[in-house]
């Protein structure tokens, strides 16, 4: 009888155990429902009053948005610095609204759109997500802004049509707020070049003049010449390249509308690909085992002294310039090497990135709100120091100039440079689905052009028709 | 009515003091957990294998055998299986080996053992985890402690990364480093082989090898066994080495399969093609599974049969 009592005793805990799980489980999907009815319920409620004075409806509905708490969940990739800042800029909005609440994540960059994948595939994404020039893949979880703007929720007054062009859809559907416009370049430490007695970088300088700097740096002083063998090498480089030859706009490395490839003869790539290898061989540049020890901007062999050269997007360069700074080394920031002295620059000034309002988000308006402050107050600009890019909004623009740091200075000076550069007419710095296999592939062939097993001019076939397999 | 009610009771009380049905009650939440995590995953990713599902899109258009067909000229594919059947043929061995070394040692009858035993088990419990990884990676680094010992002691420096020859031997290193979990198995199998046998053998005048080799291992077989086809089947997952270290570079010399996987999965955002590759990883697991329990008739000695 005990042991029947017993068993039925453990059964019975085992069997509410065993609900209690689900009820809480419950429980917890029905929170967000229930806050969502109260704040229909509260929306409803105001209409009713609001019909009859207009005005009054707007101040109630203000009164009411500052009350309701909020919380926003936000996420994005980058540096330390980059961390540090936009976590200050959260704070100072959590100050200044106390009704929202940030739920925030920060990442490296592929672990970054790692975790995004997983978050569209369950319908989760942050309420305010960051995104870059590979956007396109995305598109179905952006909630656009147009909207916002229009009900005057987004300011985007002081920013230009063609800063707003660079996140807008090809049929003119705002996307998203650009954090800054950006380019790439080279950032160098002109001291090694001077004790390897290598020849500075010009305004027209090529890819020849770059290789031999490199390889005399490398000889002399027994550092690698220039660094980074990662997906820079391919965006700033390898695709760079391509736009450098012919005449302007004619040659691009994807087309215009990412529907195709923007050049025909694979051979184009055949004499960069050769470069490389040829570096790799010599150690002038670092090999996939080196470059595998460098996991962000901040770590990059140019920092850590191993180094005399390294791919930038300009945006870095401030953060680098002052951790150089403290070593007492002094950096500087030369443009990508050309083709010809003569020829196209290949630069293309491109949005950074941009912060959307995702599809998923209960709270569009709210994060919009905060995108649009994000982009447009000085005093939290004053915090972001244009790490993401230099801001579009003139006004911030203006005020961060005005107590721009060395390093900052030398990168506004760059951009400008670069923006006065002839441009094609019309041109896409986006990236089509796919290219993150192109671009490992790309690597892995140089790779195999190093070690012997396939040429140059192979290497070069294979990657054409890697990113022409894209479309098909 | 009282009649009733009492029948009732016992027929519920029956009903939960059938062995059955308490066993049920107690697997419940394993079962649960089964269905849900894995049994339904499973089935979806069967069906996903024949569809171009990705994350980023979320529409699965049914595609056929397609993904399977694509495996057989993807380069990379073919790269990772060969790289991955080299990983497995050297660390498999390799770790069981130096698991029945040590726990050879360490079952003498000595104050320490249990002590020596814990110690040589943590590595184990740490294993798997990206710390130790990241301690690896700068252990074998261009300016990592192997190289400076090298180099103190004049040899050229060695760039274990950067080769593609060389990349993958440190994560076989790194695999054989954890042999804790096997060396447990064996300890507790060399403790079940009884001392009669080796008395017997020491009165025959047989010396420690002989006994080693004619009276452990034989009676130590099933395990060997046993662990052979855990440490294959875990070796074949390995995952947190290359994605840590490596990242399965240089030239995709240590692209472990589930690496590769992975990458298909959420770096290149085609879950649909990751799902045919790993029902391919299961077909050949189980194949070679198989061949290992085939032949294990021919060295697995079983007391009950002779």
């Amino acid at each position: 009888m005990k042991k029947k009592l017993v068993s039925i005793l453990l059964a019975a805990t085992m069997i509410t155990g065993g609900l209690a799980g689900c009820g809480s489980e419950a429980g917890s999907t029905q929170t967000p429902d229930a806050n969502e009815s109260v704040s229909s319920e509260t929306a409803t409620s105001e209409a009713a009053p609001t019909s009859e004075t207009p005005q009054a409806e707007k101040a109630e509905e203000k009164e009411d948005a500052s009350e309701e708490p909020i919380t926003l969940r936000m996420a994005w990739w980058g540096s330390q610095d980059r961390h540090d800042k936009t976590i200050a800029a959260i704070e100072l909005y959590e100050s200044l609204n106390p009704n929202v609440t940030f739920e925030y994540e920060y990442y490296s960059f592929d672990d970054y759109f790692t975790k995004l994948k997983t978050l569209v595939a369950s319908d989760e994404v942050w309420d305010v997500f960051q995104l870059g020039g590979n956007f396109p893949m995305y598109l179905d979880k952006i909630y656009p802004l147009d909207e916002f703007i229009d009900s005057g929720v987004v300011d985007v007054s002081k920013i230009s049509e063609a800063n707003l062009k660079t996140t807008r859809e090809t049929d003119g559907t705002q996307l998203g707020l650009t954090n800054g416009i950006n380019t790439y370049g080279i950032a160098y430490d002109p001291a090694m070049f001077e004790e390897a007695g290598a020849e500075l970088p010009t305004e027209n300088w090529t890819w020849e003049d770059y290789q031999k700097a490199a390889d005399t740096i490398t000889e002399k002083l027994g550092i690698f010449g220039s660094s980074t063998f990662l997906t820079s090498d391919f965006i700033a480089g390898c695709s760079t390249y391509i736009g450098q030859q012919g005449s302007l706009g004619q040659y691009s490395f994807f087309n215009l509308d990412l529907t195709g490839m923007g050049f025909d003869d694979p051979q184009m790539l055949t004499p960069y690909i050769q470069m490389r290898a040829d570096m790799i061989k010599k150690g002038s540049y670092p090999d996939a085992g080196a470059s595998a020890e460098v996991t962000n901007i901040e770590n990059d062999f140019l920092v850590t002294g191993e180094a005399a050269m390294t791919w930038v997007a300009v945006n870095q360069f401030p953060t680098i310039y002052n951790v150089c700074a403290e070593q007492g080394r002094e950096l500087a920031l030369a443009p990508l090497p050309k083709v010809n002295a003569s020829g196209n620059s290949g630069a293309l000034i491109q949005s950074s990135q941009m912060l959307c309002v995702s599809q998923d988000s209960e709270h569009k308006e709210a994060a919009a709100a905060f995108i649009s402050w994000f982009e447009n107050d000085v005093d939290c600009n004053n915090i972001l120091q244009a790490e993401r890019g230099i801001p579009a909004n003139e006004d911030v623009r203006a005020a961060l100039a005005a107590s721009a740091t060395k390093g900052q200075q030398i990168m506004y000076d760059y951009v400008d440079s670069v923006s006065k550069n002839p441009t094609p007419k019309e041109y896409n710095v986006l990236s089509p689905d796919g290219q993150d296999q192109v671009q490992d592939n790309y690597l892995n062939y140089i790779q195999q052009v190093v070690s012997g097993e396939i040429t140059a001019s192979e290497a070069a076939e294979k990657t054409y028709s890697d990113a022409q397999a894209i479309f098909n | 009515m009282v009649d009733t009610k009492r029948t009732a009771s016992t027929r519920l009380s029956m009903f939960f003091n059938n062995d059955n049905v308490v066993g049920h009650v107690f697997a419940a939440p394993f079962i649960f957990g089964f269905i849900c995590f894995s049994f339904i995953p499973i089935c979806m990713s069967l069906y996903y294998a024949f569809t171009d599902y990705s994350l980023g899109s979320k529409v699965a258009v049914f595609v056929g055998a397609k993904n399977f067909l694509m495996l057989f000229e993807d380069e990379v594919f073919i790269k990772s299986i060969k790289k991955t059947l080299q990983y497995v043929f050297f660390a498999v061995p390799l770790k069981l080996s130096f698991a029945l070394l040590v726990a050879f040692v360490l079952t003498r009858k000595s104050r320490m053992v249990t002590f020596y035993r814990s110690l040589y088990y943590v590595p184990s419990l740490v294993g798997g985890s990206v710390a130790v990884a990241l301690v690896w990676k700068q252990l074998f680094a261009r300016k990592g402690l192997f190289n400076s010992v090298l180099m103190n002691m004049g040899f050229e420096k060695i760039n274990w990364f950067g080769s593609e020859a060389l990349a993958i031997y440190p994560l076989i290193l790194m695999a054989v480093w954890q042999f804790g979990s096997s060396m447990i198995i064996f300890a507790a199998g060399l403790k079940e082989i009884p001392s009669t046998y080796y008395e017997a053998a020491q009165i025959d005048g047989a010396n420690g090898f002989q006994s080693f080799f004619r009276i452990t291992l034989p009676c130590l077989s099933p395990i060997i066994l046993y662990n052979l086809v855990m440490q294959t089947i875990s070796s074949f997952m390995t995952f947190t080495q290359a994605f840590v270290i490596t990242a399965g570079g240089p030239n995709n010399a240590t692209m472990l399969y589930a690496l590769n996987v992975y990458n298909q999965a959420f770096k290149y955002n085609r879950m649909g093609y990751a799902c045919a590759m790993s029902w391919v990883m299961l077909v050949v697991m189980s194949l070679i599974t198989l061949v290992i329990f085939r032949t294990s008739k021919f060295w697995v000695f079983s007391e009950s049969e002779s």
